[in-house]
């Protein structure tokens, strides 16, 4: 049993949603969070490919007012002010599998995910060792299904 | 690679990650919690205020940097206290540490750890 942890932007979570249900996916449990990469919050301006990035929208509620406004990351330059770092609000989706449906639910939400640009996310695979349904007691893995 | 869930007080959380980011720990992700510890929380009269609010800190290190880190997490969240000499207080927090076996990177299709390529990685969409 493996817990699939995996951070992504907030506007591809429903993309993600269905995409998941069509592998047959059954339990998600989502997250609202804030966080950074090791570009510390900021998008490199040269870095942005051709197509440009996917705009990102409005203000998330999560942010406080330390933070960098989103809109902030939409310009190519920005100024000095704005370059200090900040998190940024990304979903955290928590996902416990079976060893062997592991691989197809990565390879989705990479698929679904990957817009080649910074800020994508990540995907980390940890070690699970039970899990209980809470209704009735069952452990290992018929409590998954 | 090792996974560090640090449960720590939210007037900390600024201090906790200028400190990593002075040790080149810049990534991570950051939740708010609430929660209570061994001590049911905190009673006032009748009242008990069992859901304190928390800042999680979740990070995923090397085993190396992991061990940097846990320790900068450490000394720096706790409350330094003049009555009992530097030993913290209740309610400082927690930190858990677990493995991670792999860790993708979803805009490159990259994996580190022990994991073979993911299936996307070729451009097949599985």
């Amino acid at each position: 049993m493996k817990k699939i942890i995996a951070i992504i932007r907030n506007e591809k979570v429903e993309e993600t949603k269905s995409a998941l249900r069509k592998i047959d996916v059954k339990g998600i449990t989502f997250l609202h969070v804030t966080g950074r990469g090791l570009q510390k919050g900021m998008i490199p301006s040269r870095r942005l490919p051709a197509g440009g990035c996917p705009p990102y929208i409005g203000r998330h509620p999560l942010l406080r007012q330390d933070d960098v406004p989103v809109s902030a990351h939409l310009t190519n330059r920005p100024t000095e002010n704005e370059r200090k770092p900040g998190f940024l609000p990304k979903r955290m989706l928590i996902i416990v599998a079976n060893d062997s449906d592991v691989k197809p639910i990565i390879g989705v939400l990479i698929a679904t995910n990957r817009t080649g640009c910074h800020g994508d996310g990540k995907i980390f695979v940890c070690p699970m060792i039970s899990a209980i349904r809470v209704r009735n007691g069952e452990q290992g893995d018929s409590a998954l299904v | 690679m090792k996974m560090i869930w640090a449960i720590i007080r939210p007037e900390y959380s600024q201090k906790v990650i200028d400190a990593l980011e002075k040790i080149g720990i810049s990534a991570m992700t950051r939740l708010h919690a609430t929660g209570h510890g061994a001590e049911m929380g905190i009673t006032a009269g009748l009242v008990n205020y069992s859901e304190i609010p928390k800042e999680m800190l979740m990070l995923v290190l090397s085993d190396i940097d992991a061990a940097h880190a846990v320790k900068i997490i450490s000394t720096t969240a706790k409350t330094w206290q003049k009555e009992n000499s530097g030993h913290g207080a209740v309610g400082d927090g927690k930190i858990f540490v677990t493995y991670v076996e792999d860790a993708y990177t979803i805009r490159t299709a990259e994996c580190r750890g022990t994991g073979a390529d993911p299936p996307g990685k070729t451009g097949n969409t599985v």
